[in-house]
């Protein structure tokens, strides 16, 4: 159903002035060093919920996770982005962090590291990681947001881009994490509000919940055979165990982001600006609904899209969408959707952009000022130091989006969410609860994670090893290893490994430590 | 076959979901006074 273009352009508009005018009210809030980095270290709980989930759920979450769920069905993915991506997070880890970063003055990500190790070289690794894998799934943000706006608003490709990285980056670059946590619950709550209507109008759409189900249900035998060989047995099933399907929605979607979710530096960074726990354990609460309403609606809307489309065109989703996943939820939406709510889904799909992309300019442009450049010293600390570093990683990310080739692209967010996963979470797990962390077993463990995660993903793992086509220049195929390890993710295989290299020499330290004092 | 889901795991992963959303919802609402800067 096609909304016309005057109408999209003036709430759009209306969209963006919102942004704005919220932007300027954190730029009005933000006085010091301390608010621009970590938003004063006193946000309010319903702003620290809805900014985390926002900050997690980027466009390609919504299309993404509905297109994969259209294609293979329902699975896991949401149990862990819940009780791992929330509760674990903010009860096991967030405190701790909230308590760390107060007592040690902790502003970004790397400068925790730095702070828990008493490692300025921690700080600089953990810098260099983010300022050189950051940009790449901001530059698929930034492509998401701009294919988006390209036939929405009738602006040409490159230029949608550009002024969608300009627009975000205004009110990152002056109002700082206040600004760009203020706007991240404006549109946080514009996300729930269209994730919420969408599951309601699907499920009209379908006859019910258990009508559209049961439906998918005895669609099985509709399932292409291409999937059909790789284990794939319906959409209301899971694949066959072992199966090369099973392996990608097991380790891929279920643990890569489940999991993937727990040492990303622009969330840590939110259980920071938290005043107390008592804030942190009021967030919780706001947290998990939220989270449901995203990747859950966003995966049973995919799944029963099936149903819609056969019914109406004799299709399954991915035959309508052209063999394209990521067309498949706005094709949905186009003709199963009434001609209002195609523009208030814009307007999520828009709000979730945005909200990833500011959390991920503020991430990079502070690691590039405060824990590479500046790190130590007193110029670091200065707003416009900080200001530039943000332009700085915006120009870069958006010089990316422009020049790196799609299919490398496309990965980018869960080659990130895998690398921070394998680099970072050992060590700040350790680092968080043990009384006396090792410095030398959290570099040995950010370097191997990142080293064996890069190995699998670049020679093993069919998904990124085929476009990086790293393997195939130096050894003349595609991966290294065969099926089943072509379909298992990087985090499965680096994870372990960065936490056994971690945990065995942090026992080791321990023991040398009274050992060392005996003597 | 429970609403219209014949296989236990897919069922098992709504569960879980709706679950630990619950558990969220419960564990906010029990230490939602837990926790200040005076040590409480």
């Amino acid at each position: 159903m096609a909304v016309d273009t005057l109408t999209i352009t003036v709430l759009v508009l209306i969209y963006l002035a919102a942004t704005l005018i919220i932007g300027y009210l954190g730029y009005k809030k933000t006085k010091n060093t301390e608010d621009y980095l970590v938003a004063g270290r006193c946000s309010h709980p319903v702003i620290i919920a809805l900014s985390y989930g926002a900050t997690f759920i980027s466009t390609s979450a919504i299309i993404g996770f509905g297109g994969q769920a259209a294609n293979l069905g329902m699975s896991w993915l949401t149990v862990l982005n819940i009780g791992v991506g929330i509760l674990l997070a903010f009860v096991l880890f967030g405190k701790k962090t909230r308590e760390i970063g107060h007592r040690l003055s902790a502003v970004t990500f790397p400068d925790l590291m730095c702070k828990l190790y008493q490692s300025p070289l921690l700080q600089y690794i953990a810098g260099f990681i983010i300022v050189i894998s950051m940009p790449l799934y901001t530059a698929a943000i930034l492509i998401g947001g701009a294919r988006f706006i390209e036939p929405t608003l009738g602006i040409d490709y490159t230029t949608s881009l550009i002024l969608f990285a300009v627009i975000t980056a205004i009110y990152v670059v002056f109002g700082g994490l206040i600004a760009v946590m203020y706007t991240d619950a404006f549109q946080g709550t514009i996300m729930l509000i269209g994730m919420t209507v969408l599951l309601a109008l699907t499920i009209v759409a379908v006859g019910g919940f258990t009508a559209g189900t049961t439906a998918l249900t005895n669609m099985a035998d509709l399932v292409p055979k291409a999937l059909a060989d790789q284990g794939m047995a319906g959409w209301t099933v899971m694949p066959d165990l072992g199966s090369p399907i099973w392996f990608t929605v097991i380790t891929t979607l279920v643990l890569g982001v489940g999991i993937g979710v727990l040492a990303q530096p622009q969330l840590v960074v939110r259980f920071m600006t938290a005043k107390d726990n008592k804030s942190l354990n009021r967030a919780v609460l706001v947290g998990g609904p939220f989270i449901l309403m995203m990747t859950g609606v966003a995966f049973t809307v995919g799944a029963l899209s099936n149903v819609y489309f056969y019914q109406t065109s004799g299709k399954i989703a991915i035959e309508a969408a052209g063999g394209n996943v990521d067309a498949i939820m706005p094709l949905f939406i186009n003709q199963a959707m009434p001609e209002i709510f195609v523009v208030i889904f814009m307007l999520t799909l828009l709000s979730a952009a945005m909200s990833t992309l500011s959390a991920l300019y503020h991430a990079m442009g502070t690691a590039l000022i405060c824990d590479l450049w500046g790190r130590g010293k007193e110029c670091a600390l200065s707003l416009k130091a900080h200001q530039a570093g943000i332009v700085i990683m915006m120009v870069l990310s958006t010089i990316l989006a422009l020049l790196m080739p799609i299919s490398i692209i496309a990965r980018a967010t869960v080659m990130f969410m895998g690398l921070c996963a394998c680099a970072f979470l050992p060590a700040f797990a350790i680092g968080v609860y043990a009384k006396a962390p090792s410095t030398k077993a959290a570099l040995y463990s950010m370097v191997t994670g990142a080293v064996v995660w890069f190995v699998w993903t670049a020679f093993v793992h069919a998904a990124e090893a085929k476009p990086l086509g790293l393997c195939q220049a130096l050894f003349g195929k595609v991966t290294l290893l065969g099926a089943p390890w072509t379909a298992v993710d990087p985090i499965v295989i680096a994870l372990p490994i960065s936490l056994i290299v971690m945990v065995v020499m942090q026992l080791q330290a321990g023991k040398a430590q009274p050992a060392a004092a005996a003597a | 076959m429970i609403l219209g889901i014949p296989d236990p795991q897919i069922l098992l992963g709504y569960g879980l979901a709706i679950g630990f959303t619950l558990a969220c919802i419960v564990y906010g609402w029990l230490h939602w006074n837990e926790g200040d800067n005076n040590g409480s």
